[in-house]
């Protein structure tokens, strides 16, 4: 589904990543683990198509076409989602029509007709209950005081309604405690299925004790440094990163 | 020295006689006063963004004929008093019929109420920072007198429509009194529109006198055509906690000037003053307003909001002043601007003059661009550039609109700005 070749891309002249390789295949867990500054919120980035990065080599392919070419929103009509590490507020703008307005963007692409307030204000309830999240919050503007919590139930609950190819969870479980892991991991493992692919970044290993990956990979300086099963992130756990000559001072759990 | 530029002596001849006497009196002397009126130039503190796009030729000052197509942009669900060029429109009218809420046309009035009016007219306003309102005075042919018995409450808004029939050049002169007696209350609606593609000028002043407790809510709402030339003044004196809410939504034209003044004159008097302007094109609009906390006590808030796109100008001089035994004040005033590309400019000022020494008082201004981060949130969600342009665009100004108390004013002002985005923002 998604394929990485030599990727590399810098950020105000500095290189960032450094030739990242990695295949994903529908169905597919995959958990980039990493000490903070090694890249993974760029690699999520990038792949979501923020011009804030420029790609200097490499490519990108989804399902066999460049990604790279394609604009954010065309990425994301294609099917790649990325829940932000740090959602954004944007008062002014409700829940409720960011959502509608996102999901008719979906439907629009795929020629299917555009739902109305009523069908989709029915569609929303059902999907912020999967994410224990009060249906008040839709009236209330995008992400607008939410708790750290709240706001990624929101991004889960957006990947619930815009049911992409690729989600791309960007250290999702920093700032949550352990009920709304619960509730996101829960989210999160309702979103797997056998034509989707889900790549997670994430710092430490505790989330993928509730969602429990295929594939494990280390990022550092900017490459996969290591790839293995499910063992190698409990062996992170233990070991931290040290064992594999990598520096990193803030990763004491 | 090139002699300072004076008003023309064509703008000292009214052409109405429909008045009553006192009117008339009235007009005339303040005629007299505006003879070798210096005209702002850019040397004008309060003029200096605005005086270019003055013109005010001989041909300016003919007066316009109480003729015409008259038109509204709002569906109006009761309450209306139409003018045409300043003079109103009986048969296009509907009053509202209920006890204690006397509307007439100042030329329906008797002597001894055209009397009465005559004493009080103008005296709303500083006539050093709203000069045209001396214009005004000399010109206006007519008028509105709104007045309400202490305890009268109007049950539904009530809707004036100027109309400018613009077929040929000239000016307006819509003035509108509104007497609120001891606790009465009624929400008014302002709508400056226009047809015709003639220059014209209509020059405006509506003033609200509140008594003791009455609570006045304001809605003016500008949608003249691209070339009028729209001087309006707007003056309020409040007593003893009287409450004031003013919702100003303007888009842009030629010349948008707007001075709101507002006199905080007895003790727990609250206003509260909003406004939405967006402009386009070459348009400019000039929103000057003036709190005075006289009395102690009393509670200012005020949130202004301009978008300005292409090449355009808008400008915010918001004035606070807090006379020395206005102690215990609240000021509250803040702008922010939005600037959609290169080429527009916004001025932004407060003012601050603060007397008395036990008092809030606070501002703020801003001027800046829509927010990358929010338009990369937005996009990576499928939606349009376009769409989230409008998005982000509309929530800026979205708090103060869905604050209008008038859904037809929503509307109208929601379809409006539609036509804006759409003129704003190409589909990327």
């Amino acid at each position: 589904m998604l394929s990485i070749k030599n990727l590399h891309a810098s950020v105000e002249g500095k290189e960032i990543l450094k030739g990242i390789n990695l295949e994903i295949k529908a169905g597919e867990v995959h958990a980039i683990m990493g000490p903070n500054g090694s890249g993974k919120s760029t690699l999520s980035q990038v792949l979501a198509g923020n011009e804030a990065f420029e790609i200097t080599g490499g490519e990108v392919t989804l399902n066999g076409d460049n990604l790279l070419d394609l604009a954010t929103e065309e990425r994301a009509r294609e099917g790649i989602f990325l829940a932000f590490q740090y959602p954004v507020e944007i008062p002014g703008v409700s829940n409720l029509q960011f959502l509608r307005t996102a999901v008719n963007a979906m439907r629009k692409h795929r020629g299917e007709e555009e739902m109305n307030a009523a069908e989709f204000m029915k569609l929303a309830k059902e999907v912020s209950k999967q994410v224990d999240l009060d249906p008040a919050f839709l009236k209330r503007g995008v992400n607008e005081g939410f708790s750290g919590g709240e706001k990624k139930r929101n991004e889960i609950m957006q990947a619930l309604l815009l049911q992409p190819k690729l989600a791309i969870l960007d250290e999702t479980d920093s700032g949550l405690d352990i009920d709304a892991l619960q509730v996101v991991s829960n989210g999160v493992n309702a979103l797997r299925a056998e034509d989707r692919a889900i790549l997670m970044v994430t710092h430490y290993q505790r989330l993928l004790n509730h969602i429990v990956p295929d594939y494990v990979h280390v990022l550092a300086g900017g490459k996969i440094v290591k790839s293995g099963g499910r063992e190698l992130a409990l062996e992170l756990e233990e070991r931290g990163y040290g064992w594999l000559g990598i520096k990193d001072e803030d990763t004491s759990n | 020295m090139k002699p300072a530029p004076t008003l023309s002596s064509a703008f000292l001849h009214p052409a109405g006689q429909t008045l009553p006497e006192p009117l008339l009196a009235l007009r005339k002397q303040r005629a007299s006063a505006l003879v070798d009126m210096p005209l702002p130039t850019r040397k004008t503190e309060n003029w200096k963004y605005s005086s270019k796009y003055l013109n005010l030729s001989d041909d300016m000052a003919i007066s316009l004929p109480a003729e015409g197509k008259a038109g509204t942009s709002l569906a109006i669900p009761g309450y209306k008093v139409v003018f045409t060029n300043g003079v109103m429109i009986p048969e296009a009218s509907e009053y509202p019929d209920m006890e204690g809420i006397f509307i007439q046309s100042f030329s329906d009035l008797n002597d001894a109420e055209a009397q009465a009016l005559s004493q009080k007219l103008g005296g709303t306003l500083n006539h050093e920072q709203a000069q045209f309102a001396r214009v005004n005075g000399a010109r206006f042919e007519d008028g509105l007198l709104i007045h309400l018995k202490p305890g009268a409450v109007l049950d539904q808004p009530l809707f004036i429509i100027h109309n400018t029939a613009a077929d040929s050049s000239g000016s307006a002169y819509p003035r509108i009194y509104v007497d609120a007696g001891a606790n009465s209350q009624m929400t008014l609606v302002e709508e400056y529109t226009s047809n015709g593609e003639a220059s014209v000028l209509v020059n405006t002043v509506t003033e609200f006198n509140l008594a003791d407790g009455a609570r006045i809510t304001s809605v003016r709402l500008n949608m003249e055509g691209e070339q009028v030339q729209h001087i309006g003044a707007t003056g309020v004196l409040q007593a003893q906690s009287s409450r004031f809410e003013s919702h100003c939504v303007g888009f842009g034209g030629q010349l948008r000037r707007h001075d709101l003044q507002v006199r905080l004159e007895g003790e727990g008097a609250e206003t509260k003053l909003n406004g939405v302007v967006v402009t386009q094109g070459k348009q400019h609009y000039d929103n000057h307003t003036s709190i005075d906390h006289v009395a102690a006590n009393c509670n200012s808030e005020e949130t202004y909001r301009n978008i300005a796109a292409d090449q355009s100008h808008a400008i915010f001089n918001g004035r606070i002043h807090i006379h020395q035994d206005a102690q215990k004040s609240n000021a509250d005033m803040n702008n922010k601007n939005l600037l959609l590309n290169n080429g527009a400019e916004i001025d932004t000022k407060p003012e601050l003059e603060i007397y008395a020494d036990d008092v809030k008082c606070a501002h703020g201004a801003t001027i800046g661009q829509l927010d990358e981060t929010s338009l990369f949130y937005l996009v990576s969600r499928g939606i349009g550039r376009r769409e989230a342009n409008v998005l982000l665009t509309m929530a800026f100004i979205n708090e103060l609109v869905s604050q209008i108390p008038v859904q037809a004013v929503r509307e109208t002002a929601q379809l409006r700005l539609n036509d804006f985005f759409e003129q704003t923002f190409q589909e990327i």
